[in-house]
Order: structure tokens, then C-alpha cells, then sequence
């Protein structure tokens, strides 16, 4: 039962890894950059939510709006840092980066200060009791959200216009232009829905732990960030792979009271196994570097 | 015209050459107290609360004649809480013409701290950095309880409760949490089962599992910080099976981001500083007037001690017929004062404790350790 009840909560927290790490891996795909400061896009979103709870008293709303400001803050972003940089070395955009996610940390603290806020009313409590078996409702919205979300996100690339744009840019960014994509708008669009993935992933976390620092996103944004290389950077289905896993193998390690002061060493000892076996993560392509 | 404003300049260059050296002046006069804490980052809230009481401290010297009529003055640098930040906060501090300490807020950067300053002899005192290994040196104090004390203190508290079977849920990557725990573990008798939960840095977002592992405890001991504790105990708020959680001086601050009454459990906690304790309500008051209660917590409240009980002990060092003053070296500084506080100086008048505080012939810091109900059992 113990061991059930933390593959399930395993299967929640790496949906949450997932949604995140879908943002990362698809700005990866397409502008080819590492975006740092996608986990403080979450924590904005946090904060926007925090706000209009405040504001309106209505949680969903609250979720609607901040779903808005984290679209309009990715696409701000990629326009005036990211941008002016689309010619530059990769070293110079992902210091950018680090910089952006510095600027944010820093606003959200001077804003709304150091201590943490608990906006315990975006918690969903109450359990499933299936015989001696509980699950928190909270795991099976986390779980619901997540498969609905990739399931969106997969008819997206597949069957719509932009989608295939998107995965035209991703293959070939200029052949894509000469045959006619703006891939401009490409990239602001896959900014925008990365970000709005960030706001749906904030109100998963705030919902089974609301907590909420300058500092929320800094660290499911690394873990997602190891869960996208885990699944291959650059393919959606690898970061919900590489999602899932991760979450499940840190939920499992840290219901084992002597293995959880491990549960990095044991994240990351899986990391290094899988990119031995495959340099390019579970599901990405094995591309020839010409030097 | 261009005479006027050729003369407009020469009064303004003069004007400057007098600020500049007035200023110089100022500070050739004072006695130079650096502080290397978080400002910034996670654990900003114990780096403000510190250097904010810390510099009312210093106001409040100043204002009723400094030390023996020497002003004092504070920088504080930001270390966020990292470790390799304080080397070059040191060194910066140093070139100041630091000539006493609190050394750092927290414990990481503390352990380098003793370092650097070991090798200038540089005395320091930390309000909050509780690792038994700040004290390795001789050169450096605590105003706070050593973990070792906390674990021993808090093992002793369990083992009068008569319980069979206790949870204890820690933090596996700190040396706060780590050190008590382990101490606790240690000194805690063989008939009580303990259930284990740990967490990591990078595993504090959530702790669905970790409740889940120790929903059917009735008694939680959680040497953690009341961040970390306050999201625990939230998430925790369903599990009937938990009745009392019990912390060390890490829940200080508890309140400022739990409404306690939504919480069913019982709260109490191992501190030395009480916001509500005769010998505090002074500081409390002052602080709250002059910075809000957003930082109010034990840091500041020792950090403010700290002072305190330094400028105390350099006046009784001039009674003693040592000479003590704006050009006194920092190692002499440093041999001054710790020949006091082995001599068995004692701070009166200390908002932490109970008022009273000493330190060991070893060093260690010796008060009373008060238990804090934070909050009742919710009736039914």
C-alpha cells in the first residue's frame, strides 16, 4: 500500500515535471536556446494568481489570469531579450537567460518581500478512499490535467497549421523560412504556450502545496529541466516521459526513509545512466554534430 | 557670466572636498561591526531580520552615547545564503576596517567564515549560525543554542512524554536539521520507535509522500525551518492521526505565514526568543514601530543581543583598565573580548532566554532554553 500510494503521488509530481518540461523542451526544439528562466515563469505565474485571488476570490479566474500574464511575460521576454539575440553565440543567449531569471526573482522579491505567502485557498483537499487505499484528490486532478494537456498538446503539433510549422521550424529553420513560415511568430507562439504551460503547472503545485516564494520555480524548473534531457531535449513526448519517470523515481526514493536523503543522487545517478546508453535522451534523435 | 559660474564650481569642488573628508572623518571615529548575511534569496528573511535589529541595536548604542562616548558603525554585506559568497563579503569587510563580527546569519556561510576570519583573528559572534562546528575556533560565538544543545534538549523533552512511538521528519541536506537530528536520535531512549521522513533542497516543493509516511504518528518532531514546517503541516491538516508537532528555533516565524488556527494539530517548540516574554516586549515593540513584523523573528532578536552583549563586554573590558577604541586592532579587539567571556562575563538585560546569558569555559553559549506552546490542540 505504502509503495502504491507513493507511485501514485510519483505519477502526480512528475505530471507537474512533465507540463514544465514540455515548455523547456520546446523552445529548445525551435529557438534552439536553453530558457532559464522558464521556472520563474511559474513563479510570476504564482504571484498572478496570488494577486487575483486576492482581487476576484474566485480560483479558476485566478488561474485564467495569471494563464494570460505568463503569456504576455514569455512573449515580452523572448521580444526584448531573446530576440536581438537570435544571431549570437548560444553562450550569449543562455547567460541572457540566467539574467532574466535573476530580474525576476529579484522584482518578485522587492515586490512582494521575503517571507513566503500560503494561499491555502487554491488547495484541493479531501481523499478517494478505496478500502485501506486513500488518494488525495489533489493527485487525481494533477494526474487528469496532465493527460489532457498532452493529449491537446499532441493533436496541436500533429494536425494544426501552426503545430506543423512549429515542427517544421524545429527540423529545419531555414529551409522552413524559404518555404514560407514567419518563424518569428513561430517562436513567439511557442514562448506563449510554454508559458501558458508554466501558469497551469504553478497552480498544480500551489494546489497540493501552496507555498509560494520568489523562489517557486527554481527548482521544479531544474528538476524539469533534468527530466527533458532525460527524455531526449527537443521531443514532446520524450519531456512527458522524462517527466513521469523523474517524478516516480523521487517520490519512491523518499518513501524509503534510508534512501530519501539520496533521492538527488539517485535522480541524477539515472540521469547519467540513460544519457550513457543513449547520449540523446530516451526518445530524442541522434544528431551528427558537423565540426 | 563665465566668472560667476567659474566660482559657482570652485564652491561646489570645495563643498565636495569638505563632505568627502567630513565623511572620512566619521568614520575614522567609529568602531567597525561587519555582518555577512542573506539579504536576498530564500532565506532573506532571517538575513533582514538580523541586519535590521542589528542596526537598531547600533542606533540605540549611538543614541545613549555609543561606547564610552565611540559611535559604532554596522555594514552588512549580502551572501544569499551561499557559501562561496563570503569569501569576497570577508575581504570587503575586512579593507572597511572591520574590527569585530556577527560573523554570517546562517550556518553554511558561517563554516566558511570561521575559516577566513580564524587566520586575522578576527573575534565574531553569530546571532544564528547554530552548528556545534562554529565554535571550533576560538575566535568565534554563538548567541544561539548550538544544534548539539538543541537535539540533547528536545531528546530529553520527548523522552519526560512517555510515548511509544514518535515521527520525525528532517531536513537530510542541512547541518541545522541533520545536527539536531542526529543528536536527538542519540539521546533519545531505545524504547521509543522512530518513523523517519527526510527531504532535500531540492525536494521541499511537496510533501504528499512524506505525510503519507507519517500520518499514523501521533507525535511529530521536525527540526526544520517553519517554512518548510508550515507547508508539512498544511498539507498534512486531514491526518486526524496526528495530534502534536514539536520543533526546535527553526519554527520561529511560523505565524508570519500560517494562520495557526487553521491548523489542527498542537504546535510547540524549543526557542530561546519569545515575542510575547516580559524581556523581550521592549525589542518587539521598537522593532515592529520601525520595520513591520514581517521580519520579526529569533534571528533578529539575537542578532540585536549580539551587539549588545559585544559593546557590553568591550565596557567591561575598559573597567578592567583595557584600552578599547576606534584604533584598537581587530585581534586585540578579538583577545579583549575573549578574555571576557571566558572570564565568565555575563550579558543582563538580553531579549533572548530569559534574560541572563553566559558562555561556557568551552565557549558555548549558556541561557535558558524556554518551551513556546505556539498553539493549543483544536478542541473535539
Amino acid at each position: 500500500m505504502e509503495f502504491l500510494s507513493a507511485l501514485l503521488n510519483g505519477f502526480s509530481s512528475g505530471g507537474t515535471y512533465a507540463i514544465i518540461a514540455i515548455g523547456y523542451t520546446m523552445v529548445y526544439g525551435i529557438a534552439k536556446m536553453l530558457n532559464f528562466a522558464h521556472g520563474d515563469i511559474i513563479m510570476v505565474g504564482g504571484y498572478a494568481m496570488f494577486v487575483s485571488l486576492m482581487l476576484l476570490n474566485q480560483p479558476l479566474l485566478a488561474l485564467a489570469f495569471a494563464i494570460l500574464a505568463c503569456v504576455l511575460l514569455g512573449i515580452t521576454v523572448e521580444r526584448l531579450a531573446y530576440k536581438p539575440l537570435r544571431g549570437a553565440s548560444s553562450l550569449a543567449v543562455l547567460i541572457t537567460a540566467i539574467g532574466v531569471s535573476s530580474l525576476l526573482q529579484s522584482l518578485a522579491q522587492i515586490i512582494f518581500g521575503a517571507a513566503p505567502k500560503m494561499p491555502t485557498r487554491f488547495m484541493i483537499n479531501g481523499t478517494v478512499v478505496l478500502g485501506s487505499f486513500r488518494i488525495n484528490y489533489s493527485t487525481l486532478v494533477t494526474l487528469a490535467v496532465t493527460v489532457v494537456i498532452m493529449a491537446v498538446l499532441t493533436v496541436f503539433v500533429k494536425y494544426t497549421k501552426t503545430g506543423r510549422a512549429m515542427v517544421a521550424v524545429s527540423e529545419d529553420r531555414g529551409a522552413a523560412q524559404l518555404m514560407g513560415i514567419n518563424t518569428n511568430r513561430i517562436i513567439a507562439v511557442t514562448f506563449a504556450i510554454g508559458s501558458a504551460l508554466a501558469a497551469v503547472a504553478a497552480y498544480l503545485m500551489l494546489m497540493k502545496a501552496p507555498t509560494l516564494s520568489s523562489t517557486l520555480g527554481a527548482m521544479p524548473g531544474i528538476k524539469a529541466f533534468t527530466a527533458a534531457v532525460i527524455g531526449g531535449i527537443g521531443s514532446i513526448p520524450g519531456a512527458m516521459l522524462g517527466g513521469v519517470l523523474l517524478g516516480v523515481i523521487e517520490s519512491l526514493a523518499l518513501s524509503v526513509p534510508k534512501l530519501a536523503p539520496f533521492t538527488d543522487a539517485i535522480e541524477f545517478a539515472v540521469l547519467v545512466v540513460i544519457l550513457l546508453v543513449k547520449p540523446a535522451g530516451l526518445l530524442g534523435k541522434a544528431r551528427r554534430e558537423k565540426v | 557670466m563665465k566668472k560667476l559660474l567659474a566660482l559657482l564650481l570652485a564652491v561646489l569642488m570645495i563643498a565636495g572636498t569638505c563632505i568627502a573628508f567630513s565623511s572620512c572623518k566619521k568614520s575614522e571615529d567609529t568602531i567597525k561591526i561587519g555582518l555577512s548575511g542573506p539579504l536576498t534569496g530564500s532565506a532573506a528573511v532571517y538575513g533582514k531580520g538580523v541586519a535590521n535589529a542589528a542596526q537598531m541595536a547600533v542606533d540605540e548604542i549611538n543614541a545613549n552615547g555609543g561606547l564610552n562616548g565611540i559611535k559604532l558603525e554596522l555594514k552588512v554585506m549580502d551572501d544569499v545564503n551561499d557559501p562561496t559568497k563570503v569569501a569576497t563579503n570577508y575581504a570587503a569587510l575586512v579593507d572597511w576596517g572591520m574590527q569585530v563580527s556577527l560573523g554570517t546569519v546562517t550556518t553554511q556561510p558561517a563554516l566558511e567564515f570561521k575559516n577566513l576570519s580564524k587566520n586575522d583573528n578576527i573575534f565574531f559572534m553569530t546571532p544564528s549560525a547554530s552548528a556545534d562546528a562554529v565554535r571550533a575556533e576560538s575566535n568565534g560565538y554563538q548567541m544561539c543554542f548550538a544544534d548539539k544543545k538543541q537535539g540533547v534538549a528536545a531528546a530529553n523533552y520527548v523522552n519526560g512524554l512517555g510515548l511509544t512511538k514518535i515521527g520525525v521528519f528532517y531536513q537530510s541536506d542541512i547541518d541545522y536539521s541533520q545536527g539536531i537530528f542526529t543528536e536527538f536520535k542519540a539521546n533519545l531512549n531505545d524504547t521509543i520507535t522512530v518513523v523517519e521522513a527526510s527531504f532535500t533542497e531540492q525536494t521541499k516543493a511537496d510533501f504528499t509522500t512524506q505525510v503519507s509516511s507519517l500520518k499514523d504518528c501521533e507525535f511529530i518532531f521536525m527540526p526544520i525551518y517553519y517554512s518548510e514546517a508550515s507547508l508539512f503541516m498544511t498539507q498534512a491538516k486531514a491526518e486526524a492521526g496526528i495530534k502534536t508537532y514539536y520543533g526546535c528555533d527553526g519554527l520561529d516565524g511560523l505565524e508570519s505565514v500560517l494562520d495557526l488556527s487553521t491548523i489542527p494539530q498542537a504546535i510547540t517548540m524549543l526557542t530561546h526568543f519569545k515575542s510575547d516574554a516580559d524581556n523581550a516586549k521592549t525589542f518587539v515593540a521598537n522593532y515592529t514601530a520601525k520595520y513591520g513584523t514581517d521580519t520579526l523573528n529569533q534571528f533578529g532578536a539575537s542578532a540585536y543581543d549580539c551587539v549588545y552583549a559585544i559593546v557590553g563586554a568591550l565596557k567591561a573590558a575598559i573597567a578592567d583598565g583595557k584600552t578599547v577604541d576606534a584604533n584598537t586592532s581587530a585581534s586585540d579587539m578579538c583577545e579583549i573580548l575573549k578574555g571576557q567571556l571566558n572570564g565568565g562575563y555575563t550579558y543582563s538585560g538580553a531579549v533572548t532566554g530569559t534574560g541572563e546569558v553566559k558562555w561556557t569555559s568551552e565557549g558555548f553559549v549558556n541561557k535558558e532554553a524556554l518551551v513556546h506552546v505556539l498553539k493549543e490542540a483544536a478542541a473535539n
